[in-house]
Order: structure tokens, then C-alpha cells, then sequence
């Protein structure tokens, strides 16, 4: 397409605008955003809410589509739709990204990062112009093919036009976008929520938390540097789940599993199965030097918060221990309270959530000093009303790479 | 089955391989000897999907959590990919360099020996955990070949015989991986949404897998709209690479990696 421009001197701002212009307004853009954040006194991020969200999305749509079908020869509107315009937005948006992905996005002492704003990357000034610039060129594009549809466009559309979707419905949703989370104590309800700002909000219903539930992995044996109190490396083999029976060599000392408890406490000399709050798993082990052939044998345990934990020192360098069981899953029996009397039950767990009455119902954590003996578990709820809009758009992408992979490298032999 | 049978097996697999190496140079000069490299190949590869498949069995959990177990993955799919490209496009030298890759993965692997562990936390125990690991893995197996290619064309150009065919072959490998990158994305972004409730977070890991995704836009739109400036593409898709590597294991050493939920394990 531009096989013959390299030959052909042009002065800046001359017909069309190339790739030159193209970053001169691009840079423009982010140093006018960066002005805004250094003069600008607001600290709040820019958000729109409904129905001022949805005000302007239809305004922007609109005026995209008028640009594209009347004012198609003036020379912002061409340059918006060719691919320096693209490009050049691209690669300014990968930059500023590549800042988010190197600064921590948090509060910074740095005075230089925070008055430019460049540990709030994506509600930067800088950043929602180019966006706005970059989602300009995607919107005129998208109206241009589906206007002048032709089936080999097809996977064009998909992909430009969902991109197109899922980022303008993404950025004008955070608007309206609500997240609470809630704490729910076991045979207690419980209705009121808080916000990300620490506000409490009193929800329509409640929870009632049945029961609280935690699986636990068994817990793992390891070897302990003395010194450094750190975990040794036993060339990488240095952590196994406990299970009775089994045999684990760690450099020249063989371990032996004779019993395994997973909730036991001290009487005398060795440990005894109880069904109490906080009684920790519990191990009784033989170690086998395999130079002398001296053998200890000891009972270990990972402690909890109630008991203290025991090692077994096996060598002037050496303790085994056994480290605190790691969660396989977590989950709370619970029964929604609506305020016309119902009762609706169902369990929560991650990767589970519930919907209800347009919110969705996550399970998020719990007291992680009690472990399986919490009975508090913190709920999240989440309303985001632009969900539909933005997995049409996820989808239509979808849709689009696996067209993309299929007729892909086609299109590439045709055009050559 | 485990990690600790790793050694054994990984040795009878790369000794298949460089059997097969061998055989496949000797093809350049004698055509026939091409059918013992591709058997060679074809069994170290066969040993290869065994142990993953009897490691998967044994660890009761998907072995797609550690940093090993993601090299893993790549050197079970790259034979895959140079096979294909083969078949499609008969590059020799690209079979071989797919076979010395994965091969070199396995070495990584015997060099820095796994945790014996069964565990996995409850946020990845979802029905997307595999599809989003093993398209992404996929993915950048195959972007990892585009990249070679453009390490050949460059060495083509600085010898001036540079012949286009290599940057097609380079458009191929980048459609079909952007194609995975793009799903992966996607199937992480649908997945966060099920465990975390909202479906991106700009997460460090998020943030240079977004980077990645457009590194390789640029390429893909540069390409499309000037055809004959090879130069500049072949060196757009080798910075694409670099923002992959980073995105893969460099996350880890960045100063926003205490801030992700994406760094793998080390224990």
C-alpha cells in the first residue's frame, strides 16, 4: 500500500499524515494528560455512572458513525483511520503499560512518580487520551468495515469490533461497578456490607452461615537449616505430605512415617487423637542416620494457634519439621434471608460464586489464624451492570482468534 | 512416577532426540536416513508424553503450577509444532531447532530439580485452570519459533541472501500464536471473573501479558500494511519476544511481582 511513499519527499502536516504526525500527536496527547496530572488538585480517578455512562457512550457512537459517514474527507477523520494512526496509538498505549508493569501501582514517596501520576497508570490523564485517541481509530474502523461488509471482513469486524466492546464497556462500567465484601459469622445473620471506601451499606437481604468448612492437605515434612531457620535444599526434594507409612530420604538420613494425626495434642510422651479446637496434626517419626546406623525416634507437629509447634534436631545442621497444612478448599453453607420471608440455600466456594438478584456472591476468605476452625468467612458481593455488553464484546474476540487461526496464514497467500 | 523419575526419563528422551538430530543432519547429504530421525524423533517424543501423562495421574492435580512444569509443557509441544511446520512448510532446520529447544528445556529441568508437591491452592482448582494454562503454553512455544525465524532472517539479511519465504514463514507462526495469546488472554479474563469477581485487575502478570499481546499487534499490523519493509518487522518481532520472556519468567524479578497472584511457586 505505502509501497511507492519512501520516494516521495513531503513536508510535516502536508496530505496525509503519516507516522511522523502520528506520534506528534500521540506524545501530545500524553503530555497534555501529564500537565493535567501535575496541575490538576483532584486526587479522585475520573469515572462516569450511570446515566452518564451510558449518555456518552451513545453521544461517542454516534458521533463516530456521523464523522465516518460525513465528514469522511476531512483529514482528522482520514487520519484517524489508517494504520499510522493505529500504530502509532498502539505503541504509545504499550508504553505507558510498560511503565504500569515496571512501577508498583501503589502509594509512592517518589515525588516525581506521584505528582506525573505514574503509580495510577489507568486513571492517568495520559493514559485515557491515548486510550481515547486508540479507541477512536478501533470505532471508526469497526463502523468503515461494517458498513462496507463483505465476508472476508468478517473476522476483521469480530476482532476489532469486540475489542472495541469489551474496552469502552470495561471503562465506562467502572462507573457503576459495585464491590462489598461482608462478613458472616457462623448461626448469625448478617446484612450489613462494606465498600472499597470502608462505607457500610445495608444489603436488601441476609446471609446465614450454616456451616463453615476447610479441607486441609496433609501437612509436609522438611528439613530445617539450624542456623538459618530457612528450608534446606535437599537438591530440591525437600517437601513431602505426610502420610503414614511412607519413607523420605533427606541427604543421608532415611525418615520414616510410623503414625499420623491430623488433629492431636500432647499427653506425656506422645501425642493422642482429639476432636478439639486448634489441636494440630501431629507425627510420630524414626530417623535412620544411614552413616551409623544411630536411630531417633520422636513425635513432630506443626503447632497451631494454641499449641507450639515441635521439630526433631537431627544433626548439629539439621531439624525435620513439619510445616502448617495448606488449604485444598474452603467453602461456606449458607442460606439467603429475603425480606419476603424466603430462604435460599446454597454453598459458596471459590471459584464457585452465586448469583442473585443481579448481584454474584463469592466466597473470599476467612479467619486465617483459626484455619479449619474459623467460623467467620468474608463473602463478596459484585454488581457489574455492563458485564453483558462486555462478554459480548470478550466473545465476539473469541470468535475472531479462532477465525484468525483457522484462515489466517489464507489470507496472507492471497495477498502476496 | 514422579519428579524423581525425571533423570531416567528425561535422558531416554533426549538420547532419542539427538539420535534423531544426528540422523536429520545426515538427511541433508542421504534422503533416506530422514525416516530414522523422524522415528527417532517420534519415539523419544512418545516416552515424553508418558511420563507427563503418568505425572499428571500421580500428582492427582494438573502439573501446570511450578516454573518446571511450565518447561515441561514446552518441551512437550514444541516437538508438536516443528512436526506441523514441517509437514506444512518442510523447513528441516526448523524441525531441528524445535527438537534442540525442547531438549533444552529437559536439561533446564534435570539441571534444576522440581519439589515433590501435590498441593494446589483453592484459586486455581477451576475448570479454566487447564484450557488458560495449556493455550497460553502453546502459544508461547509457537511465538518462541516466530522468533527464531527472525533470528534467521536477520543472520539472512546481514549475509544478503535473504529470502521472504522466512518472514512469511514468520506471519504463519504469529498468526497462530497471537490467535492462542489472544484465547488465553480471554479464557483468563472469563476465569477471574468466576474466582476473583472481576475479570481484569491489572495484575503485574495481567499487565506484561497485555504487553505481549500488543507487542505482537504491532507486528501483526505493521506486516499487514507495509509488505516489503522486512528489516523493521523482523526487529519488531524480536522485541515481541523479549516482552514474552518477560512476561513469562521476568515478572518474577520486577519490583510489582509482590503484588501479583500469577508468580509461580518455588517450594
Amino acid at each position: 500500500m505505502n509501497k511507492n511513499q519512501p520516494q516521495i519527499q513531503r513536508n510535516l502536516w502536508e496530505n496525509p499524515w503519516g507516522y511522523v504526525e502520528s506520534f506528534f500527536i500521540g506524545i501530545g496527547l500524553i503530555v497534555t494528560g501529564l500537565f493535567l496530572e501535575v496541575f490538576s488538585t483532584s486526587n479522585n480517578a475520573f469515572t462516569l455512572s450511570y446515566p452518564y455512562n451510558v449518555v456518552f457512550l451513545i453521544g461517542y457512537v454516534l458521533l463516530l458513525f456521523v464523522a465516518y459517514k460525513w465528514f469522511t474527507n476531512s483529514q482528522i477523520v482520514r487520519w484517524l483511520t489508517k494504520v499510522p494512526a493505529s500504530i502509532s496509538s498502539i505503541t504509545l498505549i504499550t508504553f505507558l503499560v510498560m511503565i504500569m508493569g515496571i512501577i508498583p501501582q501503589i502509594p509512592s514517596e517518589n515525588n516525581i512518580i506521584n505528582n506525573l501520576g505514574l503509580n495510577r497508570i489507568t486513571s492517568n490523564w495520559a493514559f485515557l487520551l491515548i486510550l481515547f485517541q486508540f479507541l477512536t481509530c478501533l470505532g471508526l474502523i469497526s463502523i468503515k468495515r461494517i458498513l462496507q461488509f463483505k465476508w472476508a471482513n468478517f473476522g476483521f469486524i469480530l476482532n476489532h469490533t469486540g475489542l472495541f466492546l469489551a474496552l469502552t464497556a470495561g471503562m465506562l462500567g467502572t462507573g457503576d461497578l459495585q464491590r462489598l465484601s461482608i462478613n458472616v459469622y457462623e448461626n448469625k445473620p448478617s446484612f450489613i456490607a462494606t465498600d472499597g471506601n470502608r462505607n457500610e451499606i445495608e444489603l436488601p437481604f441476609a446471609f446465614y452461615l450454616k456451616d463453615f468448612i476447610i479441607d486441609e492437605y496433609n501437612p509436609k515434612l522438611a528439613l530445617v537449616d539450624n542456623k538459618t531457620g530457612n528450608i534446606a535444599h535437599n537438591d530440591g526434594k525437600n517437601l513431602y505430605l505426610v502420610e503414614k507409612g511412607e519413607t523420605y530420604y533427606f541427604h543421608n538420613f532415611e525418615v520414616k512415617i510410623d503414625e499420623f494425626l491430623p488433629n492431636a495434642i500432647r499427653f506425656g510422651m506422645r501425642y493422642e487423637a482429639v476432636n478439639e479446637i486448634g489441636s494440630p496434626p501431629a507425627a510420630k517419626i524414626t530417623v535412620k542416620n544411614i552413616e551409623n546406623d544411630s536411630i531417633q525416634n520422636a513425635w513432630i507437629s506443626s503447632g497451631s494457634f494454641r499449641y507450639p509447634y515441635e521439630s526433631l534436631k537431627i544433626s548439629e545442621d539439621y531439624s525435620v519439621v513439619m510445616t502448617i497444612p495448606e488449604v485444598k478448599k474452603f467453602s461456606s453453607d449458607i442460606d439467603i434471608l429475603t425480606q419476603e420471608g424466603e430462604r435460599i440455600s446454597t454453598v459458596l466456594e471459590v471459584n464457585k460464586p452465586f448469583k442473585y438478584k443481579g448481584w454474584k456472591i463469592y466466597q473470599l476468605s476467612y479467619d486465617d489464624k483459626m484455619g479449619k476452625w474459623s467460623n467467620l468467612s468474608v463473602l463478596e458481593l459484585v454488581k457489574d451492570p455492563w458485564l453483558p455488553l462486555i462478554y459480548i464484546g470478550i466473545f465476539m474476540m473469541i470468535a475472531g482468534a479462532i477465525y484468525m487461526f483457522w484462515m489466517g496464514n489464507k489470507i496472507t497467500k492471497n495477498k502476496e | 512416577m514422579t519428579w524423581i523419575d525425571f533423570p531416567l526419563y528425561s535422558s531416554i528422551i533426549v538420547a532419542f532426540w539427538v539420535i534423531g538430530l544426528v540422523f536429520l543432519v545426515v538427511s541433508y547429504k542421504k534422503q533416506s536416513a530422514f525416516k530414522f530421525a523422524t522415528s527417532a524423533f517420534l519415539i523419544g517424543w512418545a516416552v515424553m508424553i508418558l511420563f507427563v501423562v503418568k505425572l499428571w495421574l500421580e500428582l492427582d492435580r494438573p502439573p501446570m503450577r511450578t516454573l518446571g512444569e511450565t518447561r515441561l509443557w514446552y518441551a512437550t509441544f514444541l516437538p508438536l509444532i516443528g512436526f506441523v511446520t514441517y509437514i506444512r512448510w518442510k523447513y528441516k532446520w526448523f524441525l531441528a531447532y524445535s527438537f534442540v529447544m525442547a531438549s533444552m528445556f529437559l536439561v533446564i529441568n534435570y539441571l534444576n530439580p522440581e519439589t515433590y508437591s501435590k498441593t494446589l491452592m483453592p484459586a486455581l482448582q477451576s475448570p479454566w485452570f487447564i484450557p488458560h494454562v495449556l493455550v497460553y503454553l502453546f502459544s508461547y512455544a509457537v511465538l518462541a519459533a516466530s522468533s527464531i525465524v527472525a533470528i534467521k532472517g536477520w543472520y539472512d539479511n546481514y549475509k544478503g541472501n535473504f529470502n521472504i519465504e522466512t518472514l512469511k514463514l514468520a506471519d504463519n507462526l504469529v498468526y497462530i500464536g497471537f490467535a492462542f495469546l489472544t484465547l488465553g488472554l480471554l479464557f483468563g479474563a472469563l476465569w477471574a471473573k468466576e474466582a476473583w469477581g472481576h475479570y481484569w485487575t491489572w495484575d503485574p502478570k495481567e499487565v506484561w501479558a497485555f504487553l505481549t499481546w500488543m507487542g505482537y499487534l504491532i507486528y501483526i499490523h505493521y506486516r499487514h500494511f507495509h509488505v516489503n519493509n522486512s528489516k523493521q518487522a523482523l526487529t519488531i518481532l524480536a522485541l515481541a519476544f523479549v516482552v514474552l520472556l518477560v512476561c513469562w519468567f521476568g515478572v518474577n524479578y520486577l519490583p510489582v511481582a509482590k503484588t501479583s497472584v500469577h508468580t509461580y511457586t518455588q517450594y
